[in-house]
C-alpha cells in the first residue's frame, strides 16, 4: 500500500507542477522543433504564427542558428498583430545583419508603420528599422529619425534619440552632420525623458561638439533632476566636460591645489596667495592631522597631483612624458577660474548636489566625481556620506565604489579619516572587496584613530582566511612607514606574531601560515628599513628566532638583515661570530634561497669586519664556500665561484692585507669592486609605488586598470574659446573647402590617365620581377658568397647579419634601379634587413659549424620571389562554356582610393572558339543601370557617394580571346570588409554569367614596412583588448625537410626551412611586411621553440596598423605549435585577421598540391 | 555601452542570450567565463568586473542566476551593474522570484522585457510601472485563458500613458474603491563585536516602505518627528529634492502600489538587543566551544527568529555540538546553525560543544566569526519615527496605516 501511496504523491506532485507550468511556454523552450516550424509561420492564424515565433526564438535562446527561416518570418512583419510583429522584430534583430538582402524585404513595412496612429507601433518600427543596421537603407533610416525626433510622443523621439547612434555605427561619414544635427534638435527638447536618450547619443556620436551643450548649458542643468536614472549619468558626464573645456578648473578645488604644490615645490607654502588659509577648513583640517609628519602629506601631495595630471592628461600620456622629459607644459593659473564667481560651475554643482541622495549608485558616483573634481576643497567632504551609503546597496557596485574611494583616499587621507569604521571588515566581504578595504584603512589611519584601527587588525590577523590575514599584516607595516610614532606599537605586535606562529609547532603543514609569516618578516623589514639605529633591539631579536623559525623564505629574509645591518650599533657586531657559525653548521640543510643569502650576509660581515674577527670570519666564509662549491645546485656553485674570485684577495689563507702585496693594485680593484657590490646601502624606496594609473571617477578604466577603448580624459582646461559656435562653424567651413578641393582633385582625373596607371601596374609587374633576381645575385657574390653556391632560384638567401656590406650593397642595388621599384620591392615585405646587431651571425646553409651561436636576427631575403599566390576558381570550364576564370588577390595598393583591394584575374578559353567581348562587372551596379564606362571612370568623391554598396573597378574590356591564349586583368573591388561572397556578372559573348568572388582579408590590408622597434613600440602600445592569440599546429615544414632528406641535396638549415615555410605561407595568403625572423637559442639543435616571426600591415580603409607576432614550438620534425597574436585596434577586424590566418596556417599545403 | 546580455543557470548553461548591438558577441564568451568561475571559486563569483580577453564582463548573481553582461568600450561600470540588479529585479517581480525553470518557462516574457528594457545598449525603459503596463504580467488567470482560447498575448496594444506624463513612475489615474496608504519602517541592524566584546560599530540601515493604492494623482508629505538622527538617506525618483533640503519634509507623487520611498542610514548606536558572547577554550588537539545568548535591552516586543551561525575552520575535523534551547545542525559546507526561535524567560538558551582538530595541531589559531539574526516586529529600533502623513488631491479620507520591524543585518560577533 505504501509504494502505492508513493506513486500516487509522486504523480500528483508532478501534477502539480504540471499545473504550475499550463499556460507557460516551458513545452517550447524544452521541444522547439517536436512540431514542423515551417507551416505554422504559413498559418493564417496569428496564435499560430505566435507560436512557430516562440520555437524560433527558444532555438536562438539555446544558442542555435535558426537564420534559414528568415525569408517566412520577415513575410511576417507585415502582420497587424502586436503580438506577431513584436515576435517578428525579436528574430529580426537577432539575424537582419546575416541575412541582409531578405531583410530588406521588411523596409516596406517599417515605414508604412511609422505613419501609424500608434505610438508605440511608429516607436517599434523605428527601433528596429535602426537596429538592422544596413548600409542600403541608411539614408532612408535618417529620414525616419530625423522624423520622428519631432514627434508628438515621447516614447517615439526617445526612440529617435537611440537610434542616432545605430545609424552613427555604420559609419558613413557623409551622414554625419545631419546625425549631428538631430542630435541638436533632441538636445533641445523639453522633455526631460527624451533628454537622457539624447544626451547618450551625443556622448557616443559627438562627444566634443560642445557648440550643442553650449547652447543649452544652463536648460540642461536645470532639467538635470528630471531625466530618467541612467541619463543623469551620461547627463552629468558631458557638462563636467563641458565646464573643463570653457573654464578650466576650479580655482578653490582639489586639482587646483596639487598642481600647483607641485609646480612650486614646496608643501604648503606654494599655495597661491589667493587663497586665504583661514578661511579653508579642509586645509586647517590637514594641517592638523598630518602637521606632524611632512613626508607623508607630501607624498600625498606628489600622488595627487599625479591623479589630477591624469585626469586631464590620460595615464599613458603622462606617464610616458614622464619617464622621457621630466616636466610637460605647466597647468598654469589662466586655466583655472574662481569656481566663486563663475556661474556656470556654480550651477553645475548645485544642480548635481540633490543627485548624491539619487537611489541609484551609478548616478551618486557621477555626481561625486563632479564634486571631486569641481567642489571647492570644503564642500568636497558633501560627496564622503553618500559615497559610504552606497556601499549598503549591493555587493557588485560595493566593490566598484570602493576602488573609487580608495583613489580619492590616497588623493586626499583626510577626507575619509574620520569615517574609518565603515571601513572595517564584515565576514561577508569578498576577498577583493576586504583587500580594498585594508588598503584604505592604512591609507587613512591618522594618529587618533590608529589604535582602533590595530585592534582591527588584531582580531583580522586571527581570521580563518589566512590570505587576509597575511594582507593584513602587509597594512600593518604600511601604517607604521605612515605613522613613525606608531612604529615601535606595530613591531611589538608583528614580533608577538612570529612568536605566536612558531610556537604553533610545525606550521609549514598547515596551509597558508607560512605566507603570514613571511608578510609579518617583510613589514618588519621595511619598518626596519625606515630607521634602523632605534630598531637594533629588533633586529637582535630576529637574529634570535632563526633557529625557530622554519620557513626558507623567512629565514633568507632574517638572514639578509642580519648582514645589512651587521655593523649597525655595539650589539649585533658582537653576535655576529655565533650568528655565521650557526648558519655555517646549518649550511647544508638550508633551502635555495637561504643559502645564497647566507653567502650574501657572510661577505657583507667580511667586509666591515675588522682586527680580530676577520680571521674567525675569513674561515667561516672559507668553509660555507666549500661547502657551496660542491651543492646540488647550480645557483649555489656559481655563486660561490663568483665570490671566491672577487675576494680572492681577502680570502688568502695568509690573511692580513699588508703581507700579501703580491699585486696590490689588483687586490684594491676586487676589494673595491666587492664593496660596491655588498656594501653599498639600499636607498629608502618611497612606499608608494609612482608607476600606478588614475582614470576618472566612475569610469570602467579606472576599475581594470587600464584604458579601455573609447576612454576619454578630462578635454584640457579652456580648451573651448568663448565664442565656440562661431569657432565651430569656421571649423566645418575649412573642413568643406577641403573636402571640395578633394573632389576637385579627383575630377580632374580623367578616365585616359587612370587607366594609364592600371596599364602601368601591370607592366611593371614584370620588370620588378627582374630586378629582384638581379639584386639578389648581386648580394650573393658580394657578401656571403659560399651560401650561393647552388642553384639560385631553390636556395633561399640568407644575408648574415653581421655583413654589413653585403646589406648596404643590396640596398643600394635595389634602390639604384629605379625609386618607384624600390619603394615597391620594399613595400611587398621581400627583405629586412638588420643592422642594429653586429655581433650576431646567422646559421647558413654550407657553414653547419657556425649554428651553436646563440640568438640570432635573421632576415630571408628573396622570399618574395617564391610566394606563389594561391588562386581560386571564379569560373571553371564547365561552367562556362569554356571559359576558365582565375584570380589571386594581388598585393599591390590601389592608386585610385584606400578603400579598394586589387584582385588579379587570369582569363583563358579553354574551348575550341574564340570567344569574343569578355567583361566583368558588379552585379548590383547593372541593376543600377550603370555603364561600364562610368564605373571605370569612378573616382573617389563618387565612390564615397555610393559606398553603400560594394563597388567594383573593373578591367578593361577584351575584345576577343583566341583559344589557349590567356588574358590576364586587375580589378579593383571594394568589399567593405564583408566577409561574404561579392556576386558578379561575367559578360562573354554577349551572354551573362553570374559569379561570386570571395573576399580574403588578408588582402584588406597592405603592407607597413618598418623597423623592428617601431614593431615593438607599436605592438607595446596595444595591450589588453587590442590583442588576441590562437593557436594551431603547423605541419607544411615536414613535407619540405623530408624532402631534401630524401633527394640527399646539400643539407639544409632546418630553422631555415620553417621559417621559410613560414613566411611563405603567410606572405602567399596575406598582404604582409616580413618585418624580422627571430632563431632560437640553438642549444637544442631538434628544438624550433623560441623561433619569432614578425609581421606589420595596416588596414587598407583606415589606415589602421595590424601587427602578427607568430611563435613556434616543438621539435623541429614534429608538427608545431604555432602561436599567433594579432595586435589591432580595430577589434572585429582584428578577430577576423586572426582567425584567418589561423585557417589557413592550419591547412596543410599537400592537400592543395 | 553594453553588447549583449546573457542568462546563466547554476550549472552554467546559457539559457538566453540577447544581442544589443551590431557588434556581436559570441556565446563562446560565457564558456571562458564559466572555465574561469570553475578554476578560481568564489572570488570570480564575486567579482563585478572581469576584463576577459576579448571583453569587459560584468556580472550579478541573483539566486543562483547569473546575469552577464558584455561591451569593449569604455562605459561607467556602475551604470551596468545597476541595470543588471534592475534587470535582476523586474524579472523576480514578473516571475515570483527567480530560478532556472521559471526563466525557462517565461522565456518569451523575459525577451519581451529585456528588448523594452535596453535599446542599442543603452537603458530604455526600466520603471516598472510602464513595463507591467507594456507588457501583461503571467497569472494565473491569464494562463488558463490563454489555454482555453489558446490566444496568449501579453503585448499591450497601446503605449501606456505614463511614457508621456511628468511622473512616469505613476500609471495615470487609477481608480479604487478603498483608498488605502501604508507605511513601513523595515530596518536591518549592522553590529560588530570584536574579541574582547566591544561594540566596535552598530549601526541601523533603513528603508521606508510604502504600499499605496490611492485613486487619481495623490500628491503626500511625509514629516518624521527627530530627522536629525538620520545619517544619510538616499530617495525614490519621486520625492523633490527642495522641500527636504529645506524642512527634511518628504513631499512625493507615490507610485501605484509597493515601492522603496527611501533608504537611511543612523550610525553610532549604543547598545543592541541582544548579546551573544562565544568562549573558545583550546588545549590538546581538541577546542571546547561555550555560547551564551540573552537578552541586553528589551526593545519591549518580542525578539524572534534568532539564529546564530558559524562557519568551523578548515582545520577542524569533526564537531559535536549541543544546546539547551533550540536545535544545533551542522550543515554540508561546515557551517554550524543554532536555530533559537525565541528566548525562553526561565533560562538563558547556551550551546557548548567541542571541536576536534587536525593531527598534530595543539590549539586553535584561526577563530570563526559567529552571524546572528533576529527579528523584532513593531519597533524601528533606530528610534525613528513618523510624525504625520498629509495627503491632498483626494476625493475621500484614504485609511493609512503604519508599521514598523527591525532585523539584523550584518551582525556579527568575533570569537
Amino acid at each position: 500500500m505504501f509504494p502505492q501511496f508513493g506513486a500516487t504523491a509522486e504523480t500528483l506532485s508532478k501534477a502539480s507542477t504540471l499545473v504550475f507550468r499550463i499556460g507557460t511556454d516551458a513545452h517550447l523552450y524544452d521541444d522547439p522543433e517536436d512540431v514542423n516550424i515551417a507551416p505554422l509561420l504559413e498559418s493564417k492564424f496569428d496564435s499560430e504564427k505566435c507560436e512557430a515565433l516562440k520555437r524560433l526564438l527558444a532555438l536562438i535562446a539555446q544558442g542555435f542558428d535558426v537564420s534559414n527561416f528568415f525569408p517566412q518570418v520577415v513575410k511576417n512583419v507585415a502582420s497587424q498583430s502586436l503580438d506577431v510583429k513584436k515576435l517578428v522584430y525579436l528574430y529580426l534583430l537577432h539575424y537582419a545583419e546575416k541575412r541582409p538582402n531578405e531583410a530588406l524585404l521588411s523596409i516596406n513595412c517599417f515605414q508604412k508603420d511609422l505613419g501609424d496612429p500608434n505610438a508605440l507601433v511608429r516607436g517599434w518600427a523605428l527601433r528596429t528599422m535602426a537596429g538592422i543596421r544596413l548600409h542600403v537603407i541608411a539614408p532612408l533610416v535618417l529620414v525616419a529619425v530625423g522624423k520622428c525626433a519631432r514627434d508628438p510622443s515621447v516614447y517615439v523621439r526617445k526612440c529617435a534619440a537611440n537610434a542616432l547612434p545605430k545609424l552613427y555605427d555604420l559609419r558613413l561619414e557623409e551622414h554625419n552632420s545631419a546625425i549631428e544635427e538631430i542630435v541638436g534638435i533632441l538636445l533641445n527638447d523639453h522633455s526631460p525623458g527624451v533628454l537622457g536618450a539624447a544626451a547618450a547619443a551625443f556622448a557616443s556620436i559627438c562627444p566634443n561638439n560642445f557648440s550643442l551643450i553650449g547652447q543649452n548649458y544652463q536648460r540642461l542643468c536645470e532639467i538635470l533632476l528630471d531625466v530618467e536614472e541612467w541619463g543623469q549619468i551620461i547627463l552629468i558626464g558631458i557638462l563636467l566636460r563641458f565646464v573643463i573645456a570653457k573654464h578650466g578648473l576650479v580655482r578653490e578645488s582639489i586639482m587646483f591645489s596639487l598642481c600647483c604644490t607641485e609646480s612650486s615645490n614646496s608643501g604648503k607654502d606654494g599655495s597661491p596667495t589667493e587663497i586665504s588659509i583661514k578661511e579653508d577648513p579642509g586645509f586647517l583640517c590637514r594641517g592638523n592631522n598630518f602637521g606632524l609628519d611632512v613626508d607623508v602629506s607630501g607624498d600625498n601631495d606628489l600622488l595627487a597631483s599625479m591623479i589630477s595630471r591624469c585626469y586631464i592628461e590620460g595615464p599613458n600620456e603622462y606617464l610616458s612624458r614622464l619617464s622621457y622629459t621630466n616636466r610637460g607644459p605647466e597647468l598654469n593659473v589662466a586655466q583655472f577660474t574662481s569656481g566663486k564667481s563663475n556661474n556656470d560651475m556654480k550651477i553645475l554643482l548645485q544642480c548635481t548636489s540633490p543627485l548624491l541622495w539619487s537611489n541609484n549608485s551609478a548616478v551618486v558616483l557621477a555626481a561625486g566625481g563632479v564634486h571631486w573634481i569641481m567642489a571647492p576643497r570644503e564642500d568636497v567632504k558633501r560627496i564622503v556620506k553618500p559615497l559610504l551609503f552606497v556601499l549598503r546597496s549591493s555587493s557588485a557596485s560595493k566593490y566598484v565604489v570602493l576602488c573609487n574611494i580608495q583613489v580619492f583616499a590616497k588623493a586626499m587621507p583626510s577626507l575619509f579619516a574620520s569615517n574609518f569604521e565603515d571601513f572595517f571588515i564584515c565576514s561577508s566581504d569578498s576577498y577583493q572587496i576586504k583587500a580594498l578595504k585594508l588598503e584604505i584603512l592604512s591609507s587613512i589611519a591618522t594618529d587618533s584613530s590608529i589604535s582602533f584601527i590595530f585592534k582591527e587588525f588584531q582580531d583580522y590577523v586571527r581570521d580563518p582566511d589566512r590570505r587576509f590575514a597575511a594582507d593584513t599584516v602587509a597594512a600593518i607595516g604600511l601604517c607604521a612607514q605612515r605613522l613613525p610614532k606608531t612604529a615601535n606599537t606595530c613591531l611589538q605586535g608583528l614580533l608577538a606574531l612570529t612568536r605566536l606562529e612558531f610556537l604553533s609547532s610545525d606550521i609549514e603543514s598547515v596551509e597558508g601560515e607560512a605566507g603570514v609569516l613571511i608578510q609579518a618578516i617583510m613589514s618588519i623589514r621595511s619598518i626596519i628599513k625606515q630607521d634602523p639605529p632605534s630598531h637594533e633591539k629588533v633586529i637582535i631579536q630576529l637574529i634570535r628566532s632563526l633557529d625557530s623559525i622554519k620557513v626558507p623564505a623567512a629565514r633568507a629574509m632574517i638572514i639578509w638583515i642580519a648582514g645589512e645591518y651587521c655593523s649597525l650599533g655595539d650589539t649585533i657586531p658582537r653576535m655576529l661570530t655565533t650568528v655565521l657559525s650557526y648558519l655555517a653548521w646549518h649550511f647544508t640543510t638550508e633551502a635555495l634561497e637561504t643559502k645564497l643569502q647566507i653567502l650574501n650576509s657572510i661577505v657583507k660581515v667580511l667586509l666591515f669586519a675588522e682586527g680580530e674577527d676577520l680571521w674567525s670570519f675569513k674561515r667561516v666564509l672559507n668553509y660555507v664556500l666549500e661547502l657551496a662549491e660542491c651543492d646540488l645546485n647550480y645557483d649555489v656553485r656559481d655563486r660561490a665561484r663568483f665570490l671566491k674570485k672577487i675576494l680572492s684577495s681577502n680570502l688568502d689563507p695568509q690573511g692580513l692585507e699588508e703581507e700579501a702585496n703580491i699585486i696590490p693594485q689588483h687586490k684594491e680593484l676586487s676589494h673595491v669592486l666587492a664593496e660596491h657590490i655588498f656594501g653599498g646601502q639600499t636607498k629608502p624606496v618611497s612606499p608608494e609605488p609612482m608607476n600606478c594609473r588614475f582614470y576618472l571617477p566612475g569610469s570602467l578604466s579606472q576599475i581594470v586598470l587600464h584604458a579601455a577603448p573609447g576612454y576619454e580624459p578630462l578635454p584640457k582646461p579652456c580648451s573651448l574659446l568663448c565664442d565656440d559656435i562661431n569657432l565651430s562653424n569656421v571649423c566645418e567651413g575649412t573642413n568643406a573647402l577641403e573636402s571640395a578641393k578633394n573632389s576637385d582633385f579627383y575630377d580632374t582625373d580623367d578616365h585616359g590617365s587612370l587607366s594609364g596607371s592600371l596599364d602601368e601596374e601591370s607592366t611593371s609587374d614584370y620588370s620588378r620581377q627582374d630586378s629582384i633576381t638581379k639584386s639578389s645575385i648581386s648580394s650573393g657574390g658580394d657578401g656571403t658568397s659560399s651560401a650561393n653556391d647552388d642553384d639560385d632560384n631553390l636556395d633561399p638567401l640568407i644575408q648574415i647579419s653581421d655583413v654589413g656590406n653585403a646589406c648596404e650593397n643590396q640596398n643600394g642595388v635595389s634602390h639604384s634601379g629605379s625609386a618607384d621599384l624600390g619603394e615597391l620591392i620594399s613595400k611587398r615585405g621581400l627583405e629586412s634587413w638588420l643592422n642594429d646587431q653586429p655581433a650576431l651571425s646567422s646559421a647558413s646553409t654550407s657553414e653547419p659549424s657556425q649554428v651553436s651561436i646563440s640568438t640570432a636576427r635573421i632576415s630571408i631575403g628573396d622570399i618574395g620571389r617564391q610566394v606563389k599566390m594561391k588562386s581560386y576558381t571564379l569560373l571553371d570550364p564547365a561552367n562556362g562554356n569554356g571559359l576558365k576564370v582565375d584570380y589571386t588577390f594581388s598585393s599591390e595598393v590601389s592608386t585610385i582610393s584606400h578603400h579598394l583591394v586589387c584582385v588579379e584575374v587570369f582569363i583563358k578559353n579553354c574551348s575550341s572558339e574564340a570567344m569574343s567581348d569578355i567583361f566583368l562587372q558588379d552585379d548590383e551596379s547593372i541593376k543600377r543601370s550603370y555603364s561600364a564606362d562610368q564605373t571605370i571612370v569612378a573616382t573617389d568623391s563618387s565612390l564615397e557617394s555610393h559606398n553603400d554598396i560594394p563597388i567594383i573597378v573593373s578591367m578593361e574590356e577584351i575584345t576577343s580571346l583566341e583559344p589557349g591564349q590567356t588574358a590576364r586583368g586587375i580589378i579593383q573591388v571594394r568589399f567593405h570588409h564583408h566577409l561574404l561572397p561579392l556576386k558578379l556578372a561575367l559578360f562573354c559573348n554577349g551572354k551573362k554569367l553570374p559569379v561570386k568572388l570571395r573576399p580574403d582579408i588578408g588582402y584588406f590590408v597592405k603592407p607597413l614596412p618598418m623597423d623592428i622597434e617601431a614593431f615593438t613600440d607599436k605592438e607595446s602600445r596595444l595591450p589588453g583588448m587590442f590583442e588576441y592569440a590562437r593557436s594551431c599546429t603547423f605541419t607544411d615544414h615536414i613535407g619540405e625537410l623530408n624532402k631534401g632528406k630524401d633527394e640527399n641535396l646539400v643539407i639544409k638549415d632546418t630553422f631555415l626551412v620553417i621559417c621559410e615555410c613560414l613566411a611563405l605561407k603567410m606572405l602567399g595568403n596575406a598582404n604582409l611586411f616580413l618585418v624580422s625572423v627571430d632563431m632560437p637559442i640553438a642549444a637544442n639543435l631538434d628544438d624550433a621553440s623560441g623561433l619569432r616571426l614578425r609581421f606589420s600591415s595596416e588596414i587598407l580603409s583606415n589606415s589602421i596598423p595590424c601587427l602578427i607576432t607568430i611563435t613556434v614550438e616543438g621539435k623541429c620534425y614534429d608538427p608545431l605549435k604555432v602561436s599567433i597574436k594579432v595586435n589591432c585596434e580595430e577589434t572585429v577586424f582584428g578577430l577576423n585577421m586572426l582567425n584567418r590566418v589561423v585557417n589557413f596556417l592550419a591547412e596543410s599545403s599537400q592537400a592543395h598540391l | 555601452m553594453l553588447q549583449c546580455i546573457f542568462l546563466l543557470s547554476d550549472s552554467g548553461e546559457v539559457m538566453l542570450e540577447k544581442q544589443l548591438t551590431g557588434h556581436r558577441v559570441d556565446r563562446s564568451i560565457c564558456a571562458w567565463f564559466w572555465e574561469q568561475a570553475i578554476s578560481q571559486g568564489d572570488s570570480f563569483k564575486l567579482q563585478p568586473v572581469i576584463a576577459s580577453p576579448t571583453h569587459y564582463l560584468f556580472q550579478v548573481v541573483r539566486e543562483g542566476i547569473t546575469f552577464l553582461a558584455c561591451t569593449q568600450v569604455e562605459m561607467p561600470p556602475l551604470m551596468a551593474i545597476e541595470f543588471l540588479c534592475r534587470v535582476a529585479d523586474v524579472l523576480s517581480d514578473y516571475l515570483g522570484g527567480l530560478n532556472e525553470d521559471v526563466i525557462k518557462d517565461n522565456f518569451i516574457i523575459v525577451y519581451e522585457l529585456l528588448d523594452e528594457m535596453i535599446d542599442n545598449g543603452f537603458p530604455l525603459t526600466t520603471e516598472p510601472n510602464i513595463l507591467r503596463e507594456m507588457i501583461a504580467q503571467p497569472s494565473i488567470v491569464s494562463k488558463v485563458l490563454s489555454v482555453v482560447t489558446g490566444n496568449s498575448s501579453n503585448v499591450s496594444e497601446t503605449l501606456p500613458g505614463a511614457t508621456a506624463s511628468c511622473v512616469p513612475w505613476r500609471t495615470p489615474d487609477p481608480k479604487y474603491a478603498n483608498n488605502e496608504v501604508y507605511v513601513d519602517l523595515v530596518e536591518e541592524m549592522d553590529a560588530t563585536i570584536n574579541r574582547d566584546g566591544v561594540l566596535v560599530k552598530c549601526e541601523i540601515y533603513g528603508e521606508v516602505q510604502v504600499n499605496s493604492h490611492l485613486s487619481g494623482l495623490p500628491d503626500l508629505t511625509l514629516s518624521f518627528a527627530n530627522p536629525s538622527i538620520l545619517d544619510d538617506v538616499r530617495f525614490h525618483p519621486c520625492v523633490r529634492f527642495r522641500p527636504w533640503e529645506s524642512n527634511q519634509i518628504l513631499s512625493f507623487v507615490p507610485p501605484d502600489g509597493q515601492f522603496k520611498l527611501m533608504s537611511y542610514r543612523v550610525k553610532k548606536l549604543k547598545s543592541t538587543p541582544i548579546y551573544v558572547k562565544p568562549q573558545l577554550t583550546s588545549g590538546g588537539g581538541t577546542c571546547r566551544i561555550d555560547v551564551l545568548v540573552g537578552i541586553r535591552n528589551d526593545p519591549g516586543k518580542t525578539i524572534d527568529s534568532i539564529t546564530v551561525q558559524f562557519q568551523l575552520p578548515h582545520c577542524i575535523l569533526s564537531a559535536d555540538m549541543t544546546s539547551n534551547h533550540g536545535t544545533v545542525n551542522i550543515l554540508a559546507n561546515k557551517t554550524c546553525l543554532w536555530s533559537i526561535e525565541r528566548i525562553p524567560k526561565d533560562k538563558a538558551p547556551s550551546m557548548s560543544g567541542t571541536l576536534v582538530l587536525e593531527t598534530g595541531l595543539e590549539r586553535l589559531h584561526v577563530f570563526p566569526t559567529f552571524q546572528v539574526a533576529f527579528r523584532i516586529m513593531g519597533v524601528a529600533l533606530s528610534g525613528l519615527q513618523i510624525d504625520k502623513l498629509d495627503l491632498k488631491n483626494l476625493p475621500n479620507r484614504p485609511y493609512k496605516g503604519f508599521r514598523a520591524l527591525t532585523r539584523a543585518g550584518e551582525f556579527e560577533v568575533r570569537s
